[in-house]
């Protein structure tokens, strides 16, 4: 028999208590977090509905009468269409739009109803931009109002991408999230980059002459960075997106450059650099000093650096394991982890890693039978789930909302760009021009016009 | 004259006489003749046979050589091939056996858990329940000293979570960027199963978890715990270098020198060490 203290055994029954209370804390912490995400992560005003979980609000986007009204009407609808967030009622050519059409931007609360609608959004066109409102359909009320200013120069890059941003600011108003509608893509066609409006327009060359790969977006939205084939190699150089000369990075002059990737606080570039020895990622410090080696690849190659959104990890293709996969490290080079799981002696591989927004997911490209096709890991259970399975898919670029992934796809015969929302598994088609691919999404521009 | 005559004509005779062959000679010469020229065509057919036989021997001779020298060659490459082959095999059974290694602390975790759900369901249907764990539940340190005495407590604990449950739940923190959170689990689990064999990678991610709260103090000292406590932990070579970096952000340039030189000495075939290398180059 073992007698026990009293002042022990308190003091032991106590510490249990604190250990258990800990233990059901942290059990708890995930699902507490992520049911106050689900209430309110962005600070938005939302309109108060209640959505049943699934389903999608449905929107009307009224028409807008004044200078560019039907372009306005037109971006604000299929950017909120393109969000996948709301149902957008009365897009062309639906029974919805000959109704809409014959009440015009004016309120009709028992035919919004009708249609199904949660909400609509009246916007008019004033002297120095727009006045947009939201109504509640249920509630007959307003319930959101603002005023945007826009460029005087309609229907330029500038004025786009203001518009574009009404728009991510009206979807916050009501579903809670802001869209991705302001931001830009960039990707490589014929060797050159270009960039290109999340819906499409926009389109135009940033590079010079001369092969260029592997675009990538710095956070500021405004500076760029891509590979370019010289005398010497491949060189990586960064730009301004609005033009001018770019800047080859004084390290980057000789050997193989390629895949650039801008830490979150945008100081630092990742890229891999080549040579007889193999390929290793180097870290750069933008402001000056030399390059650092950051992986040990003892003559494998390792390339595809992507930073994760606190800036503290690195995912990266390597093939140290005989075969290319995808590995997380510290920052620093240290602490490297195999992500992707494979079989041991699979042939197929998986290779170019994006780190989603939310820093929870890992999109990469993976071989199924020949063909290559989207994966997402989670990096909590590191379970994973295949997003495409149409045609080759390739080269995965997360948008800032963790939601939408940009992909190239052959599956109309040809490389294009697509969007995929990997939540309904949606997919839109963004380039039209064959073989455009090596996708990079920007971060939100409302700052950066 | 004539006498002189006379005088000369034997010589001129016996001059004249010796310059004609009969015919029997000339015939025995040529019959001489053909039989030398008979044996010499015998002799050269039989050392062209001769040669012949030996160039016939000797391409045999080339061609097995080459043959030979083909199948090492094919042997070679077969067997550089093979030890290639061999030695991705060994890296992709390393990688494996990590990931095999996180799928079974996955799984350990998760009997953990079942089994405190099991504890605590008979603790409710058992008024009397069971003996709680003794020892102190957090350690400022983190050491893993700290607490060593402390038993790991059995399944009849109560619903105490085991070590690798706390260490899956305090790394899913961390990952989630929950430093504060995962340090305390960290911090319960090297006071709580201080024999664990989870106890160097909970030290190491403690010094992790300290690092992203800004306690770079807290981090240097945990990272010092794993060098000193596991020397031969695979974590200790990492922890050196984080020491390293930490030193040399501080502006301590001769401390991270002195740290990576140790890491060059100590685990010199460590990945860390290879960045150790360059980092003193580059190291002002």
């Amino acid at each position: 028999m073992i007698i026990v203290p009293e002042r022990i055994t308190r003091a032991s029954h106590g510490s249990t208590r604190a250990l258990v209370a800990f233990a059901i804390a942290l059990l708890l912490a995930p699902l507490i977090t992520r049911d106050a995400r689900g209430q309110d992560t962005t600070h938005a005003v939302r309109i108060g509905l209640t959505y049943q979980p699934g389903t999608k609000p449905g929107v009307i986007v009224l028409a807008i009468r004044g200078a560019w009204g039907d372009s306005l009407q037109a971006i604000i609808a299929r950017d909120l269409d393109y969000g996948d967030r709301v149902e957008v009622i009365g897009l062309p050519g639906t029974p919805a739009a000959s109704s809409l059409a014959g009440i015009g931007p004016g309120v009709s609360y028992p035919l919004w109803k009708s249609l199904n609608a949660a909400a609509a959004v009246q916007t008019t066109v004033t002297p120095s931009g727009l006045h947009v409102a939201v109504h509640d359909v249920t509630g007959r009320k307003i319930v959101q109002v603002a005023d945007f200013p826009l460029p005087l120069a309609g229907g330029s890059g500038e004025w786009r991408l203001a518009v574009h941003g009404i728009s991510d600011e009206i979807e916050q108003w009501i579903t809670g999230t802001r869209g991705v509608a302001q931001t830009r893509i960039l990707f490589v066609r014929g060797g050159r980059v270009y960039v290109v409006d999340t819906d499409g327009f926009g389109e135009r060359l940033v590079s010079d002459a001369g092969l260029s790969l592997s675009p990538a977006w710095a956070p500021d939205g405004l500076t760029i960075s891509y590979s370019v084939l010289g005398s010497r190699g491949w060189s990586i150089v960064t730009r301004s997106v609005a033009g001018g000369a770019g800047r080859t990075l004084p390290s980057t002059t000789s050997g193989l450059n390629t895949t650039p990737a801008f830490s979150p606080n945008g100081l630092t570039l990742a890229y891999s650099h080549g040579d007889e020895a193999g390929t290793d990622l180097m870290l750069v410090d933008l402001a000056g000093g030399g390059p650092r080696r950051i992986t040990v690849g003892h003559g494998s190659d390792n390339t595809s650096p992507e930073f994760s959104p606190d800036g503290r990890k690195i995912a990266f293709t390597s093939g140290r394991a005989g075969h290319p996969e995808v590995y997380i490290m510290d920052v620093d080079g240290s602490n490297v982890e195999l992500l992707t799981p494979f079989n041991f002696g699979d042939r197929n591989y998986r290779s170019n890693p994006d780190w989603a927004p939310d820093a929870q997911h890992v999109a990469f490209q993976s071989q199924i039978g020949g063909a290559f096709q989207i994966m997402v890991i989670s990096l909590r259970d590191r379970s994973v789930k295949q997003i495409t399975s149409e045609g080759v898919n390739e080269d995965p670029a997360w948008a800032p909302d963790a939601r939408h992934v940009v992909f190239t796809s052959s599956r109309t015969g040809v490389r294009q760009l697509f969007i995929l929302d990997s939540e309904s598994g949606r997919a839109r088609q963004l380039t039209h021009a064959g073989g455009a691919r090596l996708a990079a999404w920007s971060h939100s521009l409302g700052h950066a016009r | 004259m004539i006498r002189g005559v006379r005088c000369l004509l034997p010589v001129v005779l016996l001059a004249t006489g010796a310059c004609f062959a009969t015919r029997e000679d000339v015939q025995a010469l040529h019959a001489d003749v053909q039989t030398l020229r008979a044996d010499n065509a015998r002799s050269d057919s039989a050392r062209r046979a001769s040669l012949d036989r030996v160039v016939a021997s000797l391409n045999i001779v080339r061609d097995s050589l080459g043959l030979l020298s083909n199948r090492v060659v094919k042997m070679q490459g077969d067997v550089r091939g093979d030890l290639y082959n061999v030695g991705q095999q060994l890296l992709q059974i390393q990688e494996l056996t990590g990931q095999s290694q996180q799928r079974v602390q996955e799984l350990r975790a998760s009997l953990e858990a079942k089994q405190s759900d099991i504890a605590s369901t008979s603790v409710s249907a058992s008024p009397a329940g069971m003996s709680a764990p003794t020892g102190s539940a957090s350690s400022p340190s983190g050491s893993p000293r700290a607490g060593a005495a402390t038993p790991a407590p059995s399944a009849g604990a109560g619903a105490t979570p085991g070590p690798n449950q706390l260490f899956q739940i305090s790394l899913e923190q961390l990952r989630r960027g929950s430093p504060g959170a995962a340090r305390t689990g960290l911090q319960t689990l090297l006071a709580q199963y201080p024999t664990s064999d989870l106890v160097p990678d909970a030290q190491f991610y403690l010094g992790e978890a300290y690092k992203q709260e800004g306690n770079a103090a807290g981090a240097d000292s945990a990272y010092a715990a794993v060098v000193s406590g596991y020397p031969t932990s695979p974590r200790a070579p990492t922890a050196l270098y984080k020491r390293a970096l930490g030193m040399e952000e501080k502006g301590n340039v001769t401390g991270a020198r002195g740290l990576l030189n140790d890491l060059v000495q100590r685990y010199p075939r460590s990945d860390e060490a290879s960045l150790a290398k360059e980092r003193l180059r580059t190291l002002k």
